[in-house]
Formats: C-alpha cells, structure tokens, sequence
C-alpha cells in the first residue's frame, strides 16, 4: 500500500478550511472552552472539574469532530471523489485523524490555561493526554464509518459523551453497586488517576499500569475500527 | 488497435432486478464511445462498474488491460477522470479550493485550475463558494475537475443534461479538444444529438441490454430507408424514391421549376432508437 504525505495534507488543509466555515460543528469546539472559562473565573482548583473539561473536550472534539468529518463526506457524496482519486482511504482517515488530534490539543492546551491548571509533571501529563486523544480519534473514526449523516452523527456520540465524561462519577455508587467499579478502568478514570498521581510526585515508572490499560483501550479500539473498515468500505 | 476498455458478458443484479444483462463491447483508444438509453437502461451502472464503485454480479470487466477489481492503485487513478451524478463538492469552499485539493491529490500544478475553468466556461467564477452556484454552474465545475488532471480515459455520465445551449456548445469545444489530446472518453446521454454530435460509436442500451452498436454514421445508413421528400410549390409533399424512377420524377419537377425543397428522410439515433426498442429516449 502507497502513503503519501501530500496527499495526507491535502485532506487536513482541506477540512481544516471546511471546518472554520462549518459553524455548527466548530460551534462544539466552544462548549469545554467556555465551560473551562467559567470554572477558572471561579477559581476552582480540582483535578476532578479539570478533567471534566479536558474528558468533555476529548468527546466532543476528537471523537465527535473526527465522526462529523467522515459523516458529512458520506452525506454529502463528497467521499465518492475522495476514492475515486489516488488518495487512499488510509490518507483520507489519517488526514482528518490529524485535524482532529490538533484541534483537541489546542482546545485542551486553552481549556488548562483558563482553568490554571499547572501540573507538577508536564511531559507524563500530556503523555496521557495525547494516548487519550488517539483512542478518542479510533472511538471517532469507527463511528464515522458507521454513520451517514451529521446529524447522525451528534446523536450516536451522546451516550460515549455521557460515560466517558461523566462515568467517573459512576465510582462514587460503586458501594452500592460493585458492578460500577468496571468504570475505575475506562479510558477517562485513568486518565484521572494519572493525573491526581502526578500531583503527588509519582514517577512515569510507576504510573505503567495505567498507560498500559489506556493503551489496551487503543488497541481495542483501532481493532475494532479496522474491522468496521474493511466491512463498510471495501464493498 | 488498443482497447482501453474491454466488456465481456457483463451482468448486475439488484437484488434480483437485472440491471445488466449480458453487456460486451470494446472502446479504442482515442475513440468517444456514446451509451445512449432512456433513464433506467443501466448506464450510470455501467460506469459505476468501470470505475470500481460497483462489483459486477457476472462477466468480466477491463480497463487499461487490467481487471477493474485492481483499479485502486493510485497511477491507475491518474489515468482515469469521472464524472457521475452522485459526485459532490465542498459546500462551503470555493471553485477553487475545490480543485485545489484535487491538485494536491493528483500532483497537478495549480495552474492548471485556470485551463480547466477556461474550458467550462467559468473562469470568471473561480472565488466563487459551491453552495452558491446554480445547477448548471455546478456541473461544469464538476466536469472541470474530471478531466483537471488530464486522464487519459474520461467517463462522463450524462455531462450536458443540466446545461443551457450555449454552455453545452462550449462544453463541446473543450471535449473535443480532449479528443484531440488523445482522450479516450466513454459518454452516456439520453440526447441523442449529443451523441451524434460527439460520438465515433454508439451503444443503444435499453433495459440493461446492448441493442445496436455501431458509428452513428454507419447506423443512420444502415436504417436509411432511401427516399427524400419534396415539397412542391403548392405546397404538397411528396416522397420520392432514390432510384432511377424517382430521379426521373424529381427532373420533371425540377424542370418546371416546382420543387421548394428537399428533405432527407435519413433517419435520426433517436428514430432509430424508437424504431428498435419500442421506447422513447426521455
Ligand atoms: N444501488 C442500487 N440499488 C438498487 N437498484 C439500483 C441501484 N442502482 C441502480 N439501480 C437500478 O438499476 C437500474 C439502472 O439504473 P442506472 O442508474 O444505471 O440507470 P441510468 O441509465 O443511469 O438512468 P438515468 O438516465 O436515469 O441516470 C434501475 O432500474 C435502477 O433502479
Ligand atoms: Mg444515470
């Protein structure tokens, strides 16, 4: 299989354009930003309501904006030139994957600054948030390739949006239902987990265990996009 | 001579509905090669087929030589442009992006976007936002990027059927002119001018079936039924044969000076459809 970079950045510069002129998709891109505006007004210090923002913007940018940018080229027959070109499907995933793991660091880059959030390890912390961020463009991308439509689109990320933004909360009734502590392993809670760590001087060499399940998240997911792949696009 | 595209005994069936039956016919190269048929005949299926996007149920299909289940690599793609109903543009970028990106995608200068606009007719619109552009403006946009990378076999599905005269007339133009440049291009169209106007042969299909194939010019002789009529200065008409008898008759009219005009009974594609399928062609 041929791979070509300009190719590649062709489709990024492409949707990147498409995408400021897109108000109702970048209209979502505001929702963390104003949320970590209001929070850091207030001058709330918890890594809980940080990660919150930062969970909330990993739904809603790098897996539902990678899920309307392959919806809409579905729904708007666009996708048909896309493949009839010599660009890839590969080129063409990867291309707005790109868009869409730029915008999220961006968004969470902006979302720290307003919340003040400074961790105490920077690299380990942005490790975790960059591992995030790819399985959040997988979880997108599978998504994409099942949906037809934006609005589709915006309906199937709900319930994701809802347990991985909100799920952590799901361990506080953990007591009372043993089964919820399955949440401690979601993507998000360890992402948490990372972070209230960092901030007590743990070491990268003692966090592994919780890359590791977030990398076992990834895996999972690019499996499971790889399959609905070569299922939907190779008819 | 090369054949660029090679069908032999083509079928497609949707869900049990033939939509294909039994297609085989060769294009040369250099050759525009018409599919003429009424709406439902097959041949955007056809193209679809051709070019990849369809998986034909029976037959074997070849372009380029190569069976077009391995069309997806991307210097087989530089060589093919096409153009089909269901081709969509970026909404909210301009003409120009538009082909922009296809430059990027096909390593094609981007000087190039003016010559393709030039052609279509739409150089004066290059800034111009696709959601703002009427139908016919859009289908030349569309063509435009068809050919911007200068393939060497074009498929057009029905190029013209949203273009006012004068844009079909240039449109034409720019055809030809690829014609020209060695451009093999394989054109389905209800219009049956326009496939006389452009084609080397055409294809009568007709329910999913390869009726007639022949040069239209071959066609119109083979259906000729020989006789011209003549319009008389009082105004009646009156059919004349072509042989020795009818060229005594037309003298004597000629000589008295009562003859207003002669019509050529050669029959049009579209007669010939009619008188060969049953059907109209819209
Ligand atoms: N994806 C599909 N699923 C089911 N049936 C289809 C599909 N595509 C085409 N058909 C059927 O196949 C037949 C041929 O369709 P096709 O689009 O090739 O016709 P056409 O000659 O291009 O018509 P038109 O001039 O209207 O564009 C039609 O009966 C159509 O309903
Ligand atoms: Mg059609």
């Amino acid at each position: 299989m041929t791979f070509s970079m300009k190719r590649l950045l062709a489709i990024f510069n492409k949707d990147y354009k498409d995408l400021t002129r897109n108000l109702y998709v970048s209209f979502t891109l505001l929702v963390p930003l104003v949320l970590a505006a209001v929070f850091g007004r207030q001058g709330i210090d918890s890594i809980d309501l940080y990660y919150m923002v930062f969970n909330m913007a990993l739904c809603l940018v790098a897996a539902y904006i990678q899920c309307s940018l392959i919806a809409e080229e579905k729904e708007k027959n666009t996708l048909r030139g896309l493949m009839l070109s010599p660009a890839s499907t590969m080129e063409i995933l990867v291309g707005k994957g790109l868009l869409s793991f730029v915008t999220t660091i961006l968004v969470i880059g902006i979302s720290a600054y307003f919340l003040g959030y400074m961790p105490e390890n920077l690299l380990i912390v942005s490790l975790g948030i960059i591992l995030s961020t790819v399985f959040y463009i997988a979880l997108g991308t599978a998504l994409g390739l099942v949906t037809r439509s934006v609005m589709e689109a915006s309906v199937i990320i709900m319930p994701f949006v809802f347990i991985f933004s909100f799920g952590t909360s799901l361990s506080v009734l953990a007591e009372k239902y043993p089964i919820l502590q399955a949440a401690d392993y979601l993507p998000n809670s360890q992402l948490i987990m990372i972070a209230k760590e960092v901030e007590m001087g743990t070491g990268l060499a003692e966090l592994w265990s919780h890359f590791g399940i977030i990398g076992l998240w990834v895996i999972g997911m690019a499996l499971i996009t790889m399959v609905i792949y070569r299922k939907r696009m190779v008819d | 001579m090369e054949s660029i595209i090679e069908v032999k005994s083509l079928a497609k069936l949707f869900s049990n509905q033939a939509a294909l039956e039994n297609v085989s016919f060769s294009v040369k190269k250099g050759e525009t090669f018409g599919f003429l048929g009424p709406s439902g005949s097959g041949k955007t299926t056809t193209i679809k087929i051709l070019t990849a996007q369809l998986v034909p149920t029976d037959g074997e299909a070849y372009v380029f030589g190569v069976p077009t289940s391995k069309l997806k690599n991307p210097e087989m793609r530089k060589k093919i442009g096409v153009l089909t109903d269901n081709s969509g543009l970026y909404a909210r970028l301009s003409v120009f992006d538009n082909l922009k990106l296809y430059c990027d995608l096909y390593d094609v200068p981007y000087s190039r976007i003016d010559e393709v606009l030039e052609m279509v007719n739409m150089a004066g619109e290059r800034k111009k936002v696709i959601s703002k552009l009427s139908r016919g403006m859009l289908q030349r946009v569309t063509l435009a990027r068809a050919f911007l990378h200068k393939p060497e076999l074009l498929f057009l599905d029905e190029p013209t059927s949203a273009l006012d005269p004068v844009n079909t007339r240039h449109i034409y133009r720019g055809l030809e002119r690829l014609k020209e440049e060695g451009t093999t291009i394989f054109l389905t169209t209800h219009d049956m001018n326009e496939a006389e106007e452009l084609c080397d042969r055409v294809a009568f299909l007709n329910k999913g079936k390869i009726q007639l194939l022949d040069s239209p010019l071959a066609l119109r002789r083979k259906f000729a039924d020989h006789t011209v009529t003549v319009e008389l200065s009082g105004g009646e008409k009156e059919v004349i044969d072509m042989g020795p008898a009818g060229a005594k008759a037309l003298h004597e009219y000629m000589s008295e000076n009562k003859v207003t005009s002669i019509y050529s009974n050669e029959p049009t594609l579209g007669d010939i459809f009619v008188e060969v399928t049953g059907r109209k062609l819209s």
